[in-house]
């Protein structure tokens, strides 16, 4: 018999998803309990059959090509997979509600927001429109967004990524649910913003007494929130327990991996344990090496008398934003404004700072991928914004880029050992075919993957592979300097503790010089031996990686290091 | 708990495996399993060699033979689609005209395509002014109605087959220009080109080795969209009076002999050669939606 | 949104500019010698010499260009060639007609095709979808000659249901010989339109937007009606509004088979007698109109979608 003290129990629940390659489980035999009033956070990363859960509890799955083979799931009591298609919409929205990781493209776009709230309303509680539009301003009030009675007119693309989402979570406790599904839902935003949400979600519940079940890849944001955890790894759960149980005392080691593998601002580890340090490839415990784990980073020398590579001075990009009525130019965007940065050979500088605050147009510029408005920028002694074709082109072979998304930035078309030839071919390094590929298997080899996936293409390779392969590409020139930018931020966290210790590595060998911009200040830190930090396209404060975080200046950077999550439950941290 | 098999580890085995699948393998690997597609594509090689062997000179070797006394006979044992007013046998001449319209899908949809291919990528990779150029060139002549812009190119270059290729290819290209534009525009700011440009690449190589290959699927699918409208085009260009030459075989010429051929209730005309392009065309527009299911996976399983 | 308007309408400067230029090219400039070919095969050299003065061909092609754009604003396009009836008054005579035959044509086709292609999106990836996506090609496989032709043979000289060809000018009488080239319109358009909207609602449903209107509850068809539609509504609007200059200049296929006076029927007379100045006057004329309705479906485009309106 269903516990009382569970709003939701999910039993056996198994899913499937047909593919051209076969059937895929995604979900396999899982069973956890969502206790009412409380908020269960669903951890796991991509692949984890995480968000396959939370679809499958509201009957959303899209089928074909997914299907619910086995498993119950009780609301209070009551199988929702046995309800006809007519009893679900009478709970979903009413009892379950749900919020999702993209609120632009999750709101209707040709309708207002509070015609997009109010329409729940009218739907569950049979109000007039004019009641829910009432009731909509109220919610819109409680979800603070500012200025509600002018905003409920407001089109989705009206309002910022933070408010879209205050009025996804108006809409979904709009009718006072007793389950609230948030499926990444701030995985999408800046940080700063993401502790707004939460911080709300941990209000309406409070006031509320609705349960929560919160999905994320991110063990660091549910930490604060969640009561209990549950672990998802590969459509499995590993692992199930009380927050302070799983931060405290985790016992598989996929958690314990987990747990260890984000870099954090309080710690300074020298290198980041990996999910495979804990965790052998059958899943069991493997015994650990404490030795590498307890290193510390040394603190390496950043002052005037170190060598400096890369002056970047006074240097400016500005986008047209508006045309005039006859085409002229009205007004800027200002994405790099006036920013003066000096980069040291050997060491790394950390570009930090929010969407729109012009980092990544700047490392573009940087290279001139993007032409500066303004500005000089001078490499061992040599303004390269003077360089003629020819000459910019002989510079690249010292100055290499890394981008964020490592599907988007291999040419699907293009083997691997074609990839990785291309800039010796540009460049003309190595004799002939056979030399070039020998230095492909080579470089393969040092970002640690296998010389004979020379003759694969990019699209059969996993996101932390493909990363590697760009690593590799942009070290076929042998650079003494390669730009960092957000290189890791699309990756799962185990992947990007593996991915940034093989930078580090490199760094050690090839005597490089880094720029590593990210969003994600615990990343930068752990990386970099300065740190600048950026807001609206101009440098607001700059110092060594640990004075920034022990001693920040500027309010902007206070801001953001009081935003990150803490990765403790706060009563333990 | 079960097992667990990670992403972290390589799994050495599966990767031993030497040869990679491109995207292209990978999609006629689909495509092959698609059993409409297959069915379509046999269809369309049964044309091909019909129109070979005729052009050959061995089959139906018979289209032209006049004979007076025959003139309209219905379909029958001699001649199974029947004859035309000429006498001469029907069947023969439809399978004749499979070659007309061969020629005139392949040509006009080629043109198209090259133009359509040539103009969109310079326009969509440099943007600016030369952008703007194009487009307003293509927006101008897009805004001329098609038929119109054929006939008056058919009077300035006088009416028969390569007028016809040359007409249609010169004024069915505006559509596959602006998707290639605005392919070439998203694909300028991946970040696998901007990739080459760090690493040095040119124009010229991101062009042609980066961008290119990965918007050729849609000059394929483009390339047998055209050629169905080309087709097409052929029987109401011939209808206008503006098809091949007199006595040439083709499906145009025969629709539109029909009109006064109905008036004295002879159908089989126009029953033959609707026929015959009715497979044609419907074979190659399900190829098509086939072709573009295996080549743009994203758009499958709708 | 005036700004819009005003940058809009702008813009079409330059495309009237190239109209006219690319007809003058055509016409003027590449297409051999007008004259000649007005003057008659037998003409003789002085015939077709006085014949140039009389068309102004003789005139530097500044001038001749100029003349064509003061055709345009003054809608003084000569005469024709064979009927030798003023041009400008041929073309406002063949409007109603056309517009008789192809309005409630492609109402009707609207009416049937929009309903029955949410439905069939609806169920997409069944049997009822599928047959109708094949029954929808093979309609597209049919010439649109045969359509014409095996529908008047069947209908009108076969089975007698309508006169075969004619027109009625007088408002009651013109419908029973409208009534069978509208089926026939219909019936043309059936299968294109079908696979066109098909693709625009099943590009909307599987947008991120219809899973939250589910996640809240909504059914089916709210979902559908509200939701999706309103959302397919942008490019739908394109069409409709596109297709407009061409119901105006008629349909050449139909009217020219069935002797309705539109003016379809006025550009097939036209390309069979080489009347040079009609074709001449129709293809500027749709060019402009089209370049104009062009304009109204992007005002409207922007009403329907908010993202344009306050851009």
């Amino acid at each position: 018999m269903a516990d009382k003290n569970n709003i939701i129990e999910v039993r056996n629940l198994s899913v499937e998803f047909r593919t051209d390659e076969g059937t895929v489980r995604a979900v396999k035999n899982i069973s956890f309990n969502i206790p009412r009033g409380k908020t269960v956070g669903l951890v796991g990363e991509s692949g984890s059959g995480k968000s396959v859960t939370s679809l499958a509890a509201m009957r959303l799955i899209p089928n074909p090509p997914g299907k619910i083979t086995s498993g119950e799931i009780l609301l209070d009591g009551k199988d929702l997979l046995k309800l006809t298609e007519g009893q679900m919409r009478d709970i979903r929205g009413n009892q379950i509600s749900m919020i999702f990781q993209e609120p632009m493209t999750s709101l209707n776009p040709v309708f207002t927001v509070g015609d997009q709230i109010a329409e729940t309303l009218m739907l569950h509680q049979k109000l007039s429109k004019t009641a829910a539009l009432a009731k909509s301003l109220d919610l819109m009030t409680q979800v603070g967004i500012p200025n509600p009675s002018e905003r409920i007119k407001s089109y989705p693309h009206e309002l910022s990524g933070g408010q879209r989402q205050r009025v996804m979570i108006a809409m979904a406790i709009a009718c006072e649910p007793d389950v609230l599904i948030a499926d990444e839902p701030t995985t999408a935003l800046d940080v700063t913003i993401q502790k707004q949400i939460l911080d709300l979600l941990a209000d309406l519940q409070k006031k509320y007494q609705m349960s929560i079940l919160f999905i994320t890849h991110d063990l660091g944001v549910i930490a604060d929130i969640a009561d209990e955890v549950v672990v998802m790894y590969r459509g499995d759960i590993v692992e199930k327990g009380t927050t302070e149980q799983i931060f405290t005392k985790p016992q598989h080691p996929y958690t314990k991996g987990l747990l260890a593998c984000r870099p954090s601002l309080d710690s300074n580890p020298r290198r980041l344990p990996v999910v495979s340090d804990f965790m052998n490839a059958e899943g069991q415990e493997r015994p650990l090496d404490v030795t590498v784990m307890k290193q510390q980073k040394q603190n390496r020398v950043v002052s005037d008398a170190q060598t400096t590579l890369l002056q970047i001075q006074n240097v400016k990009k500005h986008f047209p934003l508006k045309k005039g009525f006859f085409g002229g130019v009205q007004s800027w965007v200002k994405a790099v404004d006036d920013v003066t940065l000096n980069v040291r050979k050997g060491r790394t500088l950390g570009l930090v700072g929010e969407s729109g605050c012009g980092k990544t147009t700047l490392g573009r510029t940087i290279l001139r991928l993007i032409e500066p408005t303004a500005g000089s920028i001078i490499y061992n002694g040599t303004d390269i914004t003077k360089l003629d074709r020819e000459a910019m082109r002989a510079m690249r072979r010292k100055m290499q880029i890394i981008f964020q998304d490592p599907y988007a930035s291999l040419n699907p078309r293009m083997t691997v050992g074609a990839a990785l030839m291309e800039p010796m071919i540009i460049h003309n390094l190595g004799n002939g075919r056979n030399e070039r590929l020998e230095m492909a298997g080579e470089l393969m080899k040092r970002v640690g993957l296998d010389r004979a996936m020379l003759n694969r293409y990019p699209h059969e390779f996993s996101g932390g592979q493909r990363q590697r392969i760009c690593i590799a590409r942009a070290l076929a020139v042998k650079p003494e300097f390669i730009i960092c930018d957000e290189s890791v931020s699309a990756l799962d966290v185990s992947i990007q503790a593996q991915i940034l210790n093989l930078l580090l590595d490199l760094q050690e060998e090839m005597h490089l010089t880094y720029v590593f911009i990210s969003h994600d200040l615990a990343v930068v830190k752990f990386i970099s031996d300065e740190v600048a930090v950026m807001y609206n396209g101009k440098v607001v404060e700059m110092n060594d990686a640990v004075g920034i975080y022990e001693a920040p200046q500027h309010d902007y950077t206070k801001k953001l290091l009081s935003a990150i999550p803490k990765g403790m439950p706060k009563h333990l941290s | 708990m079960s097992t667990v098999a990670t992403q972290n580890f390589v799994p050495v085995a599966e990767l031993k495996a030497a040869k990679g699948r491109s995207l292209w393998q990978d999609a006629f690997r689909r495509l092959r399993h698609e059993k409409v597609a297959m069915i379509s594509l046999a269809i369309i090689i049964a044309y091909l060699v019909m129109a070979a062997l005729c052009a050959a000179g061995l089959l139906f070797t018979n289209y032209n033979v006049t004979d007076h006394g025959a003139a309209y006979l219905p379909p029958g044992a001699g001649h199974w689609m029947g004859t035309d007013i000429f006498g001469r046998d029907v069947m023969a001449r439809a399978a004749h005209g499979t070659i007309t319209s061969l020629i005139v899908g392949f040509f006009g949809a080629a043109l198209a395509v090259v133009i359509g291919t040539v103009m969109g990528a310079i326009s969509g990779y440099f943007g600016g002014v030369i952008d703007e150029l194009i487009v307003w060139f293509y927006t101008t002549v897009d805004t001329i109605p098609y038929i119109l812009l054929v006939v008056a190119f058919s009077f300035v270059v006088g009416p028969g087959l390569s007028t016809l290729c040359l007409a249609i290819g010169l004024t069915s290209w505006i559509g596959h220009c602006r998707i290639v534009r605005s392919e070439f525009m998203k694909h300028r700011d991946r970040e696998y080109v901007h990739g080459a440009t760090a690493l040095g690449a040119g124009h010229a190589r991101r062009i042609f080795v980066h961008i290119l290959p990965n918007v050729f699927h849609l000059v394929l699918i483009n390339f047998s969209l055209g050629f169905v409208t080309a087709v097409k085009s052929e029987v109401i260009l011939s209808y206008l009076g503006l098809g091949v030459a007199a006595g040439t075989p083709s499906w145009g010429m025969m629709i539109s002999d029909a009109k006064l051929e109905l008036a004295r209730e002879v159908w089989w005309g126009l029953a033959a050669a609707t026929f015959f392009m009715f497979f044609l065309v419907l074979a190659f527009t399900l190829f098509n939606d086939a072709l573009r299911d295996a080549l743009d996976p994203k758009l499958k399983s709708r | 949104m005036l700004k819009f308007i005003l940058r809009r309408l702008l813009y079409m400067i330059p495309i009237f500019f190239g109209i006219t230029l690319v007809t003058f090219v055509l016409f003027n400039v590449a297409g051999g010698d007008p004259a000649a070919q007005a003057a008659g095969r037998y003409a003789t050299p002085d015939q077709i010499t006085v014949m140039r003065a009389e068309m102004g061909l003789n005139k530097p092609l500044l001038n001749q260009y100029f003349d064509l754009v003061t055709q345009l604003f003054t809608f003084d396009f000569g005469r024709s060639w064979s009927s030798k009836q003023q041009i400008s008054h041929l073309i406002t005579a063949g409007i109603g007609p056309s517009l008789t035959v192809t309005f409630p044509g492609f109402v009707i086709s609207l009416l049937i095709t929009i309903p029955l292609s949410l439905l069939v999106a609806h169920k997409r990836g069944t049997f009822f979808d599928k047959a109708t996506l094949v029954i929808c090609l093979a309609l597209t496989a049919i010439s649109s000659v045969v359509y014409v032709l095996a529908g008047q043979y069947f209908f009108a000289f076969r089975w007698g249901m309508f006169p075969i060809s004619g027109w009625d000018p007088s408002w009651d009488g013109r419908w029973q010989y409208a009534a069978l080239p509208i089926i026939i319109m219909v019936s043309l358009s059936l299968g294109s339109y079908i696979l066109f909207f098909r693709t625009v609602f099943l590009d909307e449903m599987y947008q991120d937007y219809v899973r939250t209107a589910r996640s809240k509850g909504l059914g089916n068809a709210k979902i559908l009606l509200k939701h999706v539609l309103r959302n397919a509504l942008v490019p739908i609007i394109t069409l409709v509004v596109l297709q407009v200059p061409f119901l105006i200049t008629g349909s050449l296929l139909t009217e020219s088979f069935f002797g309705i006076p539109g003016l379809g029927g006025l550009i097939y007379q036209a390309i069979q007698e080489a009347d040079f100045p009609v074709i001449k006057a129709m293809t500027i004329i749709s060019a402009v109109l089209y370049m104009v309705f062009q304009l109204i479906s992007d005002i409207l485009y922007a009403l329907v979608d908010p993202k344009i309106r306050l851009g």
